[in-house]
């Protein structure tokens, strides 16, 4: 199933800064003449050199149709840094550096009127693409001359590829604590100790929360995706809303069902529990075969905000016990795991973005925060109606501002260098 | 000339601007059209953009269509309104185009000063992009792991005189974000009105847009997309679909709110006017601007509906079919307050012109610019609907004083509710190459 990412050669992103200088008004001279070499460039008409790394300006401008032109298309292998300015073209909003359809290194946010930005990108010889979203014409060649002398740290894609392997332990590690709970939950409903059951159950969901937007993974050998028989998602996490007469309902919310709602463990109880404990044990045996690729920690970290967009602050998922902010924290705590497992080769693509992801992940614990009530199980308000009405426009909104950088990174990881 | 040049009429009939030979283009191209009665729409659609655009513009009332008669507006879609370069936002002496979205926002707790300024500077890259009638950004994008920049419903669909005008609110200019010292002179919350019940849900904020369209599609993609490209920034805060213009530009037929009477017969209309009443002047980086003032006004329809003719007539002071002053006989009739007849006044001292009439608030008057709206049924299964006024002013003390003796005095008091407010400082129109408010970051 996943992808093995060729090691990149010859490349490391050296440093991505954000020029703050108001020089919006200084134009370049040289805007509109893509090939003209400024007096200041080499004499083989490559960039100069200056700060260590190869100076390009690219500038954004309208004359009828949206351009974008660097000021040099050359450079000498080595650190090379893009210093882009959207003078007058409303259309482009990004530009990259790619070779061969990876992205090396980019800017995004452009719009008239914004100070010019830079990123840095070290390159080895060869040909380059300047990719402008929404410039005509969009992609212009870009030639680095030369050879870079070699990357002192891995590449953006072993990082990546690093991070993979690190995340797929993680999530292992993560489902041998949910047997574990799970074993502990099964114990207390066995010995009918209803107050504990409640305890062990809500400590129980928050390891499956953490791991549960790799659920497309969760299948049985030998069954189907479309067979809920062998989907360990379904056996698990059914709700009431999704049951399968054929299948009939188990999991953790049939238990959740009892304990709360029913308030009594019966016989039936007690099987809900056995059959939790031996899904949870063949679950762990299939995580430990799961492999990921890049994309997939990013788009499982969306996933995850999904989840508690969509069925955690409207107290979809836990409609008995009400303790769906404990489920919203695992979830977001999942997908903090995902990203953090991103994280180094993120900052070399695009270090802005993942500063974004990083004060937004803050945001959404200090909203969160202001929920915790140790008091109750899960230590999170109950979160029933009342509790609802009054606090999730402010949690669903601190989401919302996670998802928006958080949707952009699948697309960066999936065709890093 | 500069004053009239956010009508698309005049872009789309002026020789020497590019969006109305872009209009003029896209009327061959694009999917057009033309509502409205069968002389109008077979004149505009032989003839194209430019006719039915130099019909409208006409500033003299009336010229375009007969007072009283329905249907005679007209409706081209293909008309785009400049964004760029205006001395003014457009959007607000716009003529109301029919349908419009207004949304506002409040910064999140991590926004700083520097996600203030690429939010205003992306916003308006995005509308100079959507009032042509173009996407945003990748509908379809190559990579598959990418996200769709435009979301794409209004792919296709003609620019409908899209504007969208972008406000501040008081907030931007708190401890927040450094920019105490630029606060617009006049842009404080409104104080307490007299008969306000407003909900906090549907209060204040630190953003607005309004954008309006003949499309109520093109309206609401664009601050759809204008919303999702910023949460990080800023958050949704209330919102109003506004559908059926609730008052008249220069050539409209003055429309009706949904009580059934005609709304803004003696309008914001003239030069001068605007000169006096709406535009800031002398107001540094403000001059140009103007404030925009919000209130969600609900209604209560069923029980209005049962009011008797004559009643609902003294309570706004003129005819229902006409729009004629109970003292005369014509909508645009001077109205005579002073008239009695059997010792009592014909236009009731009460009534909502009465109270409003700038001859009695010192010549006062503001620029209206409303929409009807529904949001459906109310938790008692009455029509949940009303009108959500938009004024423009160069002073928001000339809305407060009206309103706190409408508030007050107003017979139509029993049958409206004020719900929800805001105010708004409007920034001057940016230059291309600019973005609206920059001269806050500089």
């Amino acid at each position: 199933m996943s992808r093995k990412l060729r090691a990149a050669v010859g490349l490391t992103v050296a440093a991505v800064a954000l020029t703050t200088a108001a020089c919006a008004t200084t134009a370049p001279t040289t805007a509109g003449t893509s090939t003209a070499p400024a007096a200041s460039g080499a004499a083989d008409g490559s960039a100069p050199v200056s700060n260590g790394a190869a100076q390009i300006k690219v500038t954004l401008t309208n004359n009828g149709n949206d351009t974008c032109t660097p000021d040099f298309t050359t450079a000498a292998a080595g650190p090379v840094t893009f210093t882009v300015e959207n003078l007058s073209a409303a259309a482009i909003t990004e530009v990259e550096l790619q070779n061969e359809l990876k992205i090396l290194g980019e800017k995004e946010n452009l719009a008239p009127g914004l100070p010019a930005s830079s990123f840095t990108v070290t390159l080895d010889g060869g040909s380059y693409t300047l990719y402008c979203l929404g410039a005509t014409p969009e992609t212009q060649t870009f030639t680095v001359t030369g050879q870079a002398a070699a990357a002192p740290t891995g590449s953006t894609a072993s990082l990546l590829n690093q991070g993979t392997t690190d995340y797929a332990t993680w999530v292992v590690g993560q489902s041998e604590e949910l047997q574990v709970a799970v074993t502990n939950l099964k114990a207390a409903i066995d010995a009918g100790d209803l107050a504990k059951s409640k305890t062990a159950y809500v400590n129980a969901r928050t390891f499956y929360e953490k791991i549960e937007s790799d659920v497309e993974g969760f299948v049985m050998p030998g069954f189907k995706v479309s067979d809920n028989k062998g989907n360990l998602d379904y056996l698990i996490d059914m709700r009431a809303s999704n049951l399968d007469e054929a299948v009939g309902w188990s999991g953790f919310h049939a238990i959740e069902r009892d304990l709360w709602k029913t308030g009594a463990i019966g016989a039936a109880t007690k099987k809900y529990a056995a059959d939790l404990d031996t899904n949870v044990g063949k679950l762990v045996v299939v995580v430990k075969t799961l492999e990921f690729k890049p994309e997939d920690l990013a788009n499982g970290a969306a996933a995850l905000l999904e989840e508690v967009q969509s069925n955690k602050i409207t107290g979809e998922e836990e409609e008995f016990s009400h303790t769906d902010l404990s489920d919203f924290a695992a979830n977001v705590e999942g997908a903090r795991q995902a990203f953090a497992y991103l994280q180094p080769g993120l900052e070399k693509i695009d270090a802005d973005l993942m500063t974004s992801v990083v004060t937004q992940f803050g945001n959404v614990d200090a909203e969160l925060a202001e929920l915790r009530d140790n008091s109750a199980p899960g230590g999170y308000l109950v979160w029933n109606e009342a509790n609802r009405a009054k606090h999730r426009k402010a949690l669903s909104q601190a989401v919302l501002g996670l998802q928006q950088p958080m949707q952009k990174i699948a697309e960066k990881v999936a065709t890093a260098k | 000339m500069t004053e009239n040049a956010d009508e698309p009429a005049r872009a789309a009939a002026g020789p020497a601007s590019s969006e109305g030979a872009q209009a003029s283009t896209a009327a061959v191209s694009r999917r057009r059209l033309i509502v409205g009665a069968a002389g109008t729409a077979a004149a505009g659609a032989a003839l194209g953009a430019g006719v039915t655009a130099a019909v409208l513009g006409s500033n003299e009332r009336g010229a375009a269509s007969v007072p009283g008669a329905s249907g005679t507006d007209s409706v081209d879609l293909t008309r785009s309104v400049p964004f760029y370069d205006q001395v003014h936002q457009v959007g607000i002496r716009t003529p109301p185009q029919r349908h419009c979205v207004y949304m506002t926002f409040n910064l999140t707790a991590g926004a700083t000063q520097q996600s203030l300024q690429v939010l205003l500077a992306r916003w308006s890259a995005a509308i100079s992009q959507l009032v042509q009638g173009k996407s945003i950004g990748p509908i379809e994008p190559s990579r598959p792991d990418a996200v769709s920049v435009d979301t794409g419903e209004a792919s296709g669909l003609a620019p409908a005189s899209l504007t969208v005008t972008v406000g501040l609110g008081p907030g931007v200019f708190d401890d927040r974000f450094g920019l105490a010292a630029k606060r617009p002179a006049l842009l404080a919350n409104l104080p307490r009105i007299p008969g306000d019940v407003l909900q906090p849900g549907l209060t204040g904020g630190d953003l607005s847009l309004q954008a309006c369209a003949d499309d109520p599609q093109v309206a609401y993609h664009a601050v759809r997309n204008l919303a999702r490209m910023v949460t990080s920034t800023a958050q949704t805060h209330w919102v109003v679909l506004g559908f059926g213009r609730a008052s008249a530009g220069p050539g409209q037929e003055t429309p009706r709110n949904l009580m059934g009477f005609k709304d803004g017969t003696r309008n914001v209309s003239t030069d001068v006017d605007y000169e006096s009443f709406v535009w800031l002047k002398d107001a540094d980086w403000m001059t140009g601007g103007t404030y925009q003032v919000a209130r969600k006004v609900l209604m209560t329809i069923e029980t209005w509906d049962f009011d008797r003719i004559s009643d609902q007539q003294r309570i706004f002071g003129r005819t229902k079919l006409e729009g004629a002053p109970l003292s005369g006989t014509k909508e645009f009739d001077t109205p005579d307050f002073a008239l009695k007849a059997d010792g009592a006044h014909v236009i009731d001292q009460a009534s909502h012109i009465a109270l409003a009439a700038p001859e009695n608030n010192g010549g006062v008057k503001i620029l209206r610019r409303g929409y009807n709206f529904t949001d459906g049924l109310n938790s008692q299964g009455l029509l949940d609907a009303g009108l959500l006024f938009l004024t423009y002013q160069n002073d928001p003390q000339h809305f407060v004083g009206l309103q706190q003796k409408l508030g007050s005095f107003d017979l139509l008091n029993e049958y409206i509710r004020h719900v929800g407010s805001a105010i708004f400082a409007i920034p001057p129109s940016p230059k291309a190459g600019r973005y609206i408010a920059q001269e806050l970051f500089e």
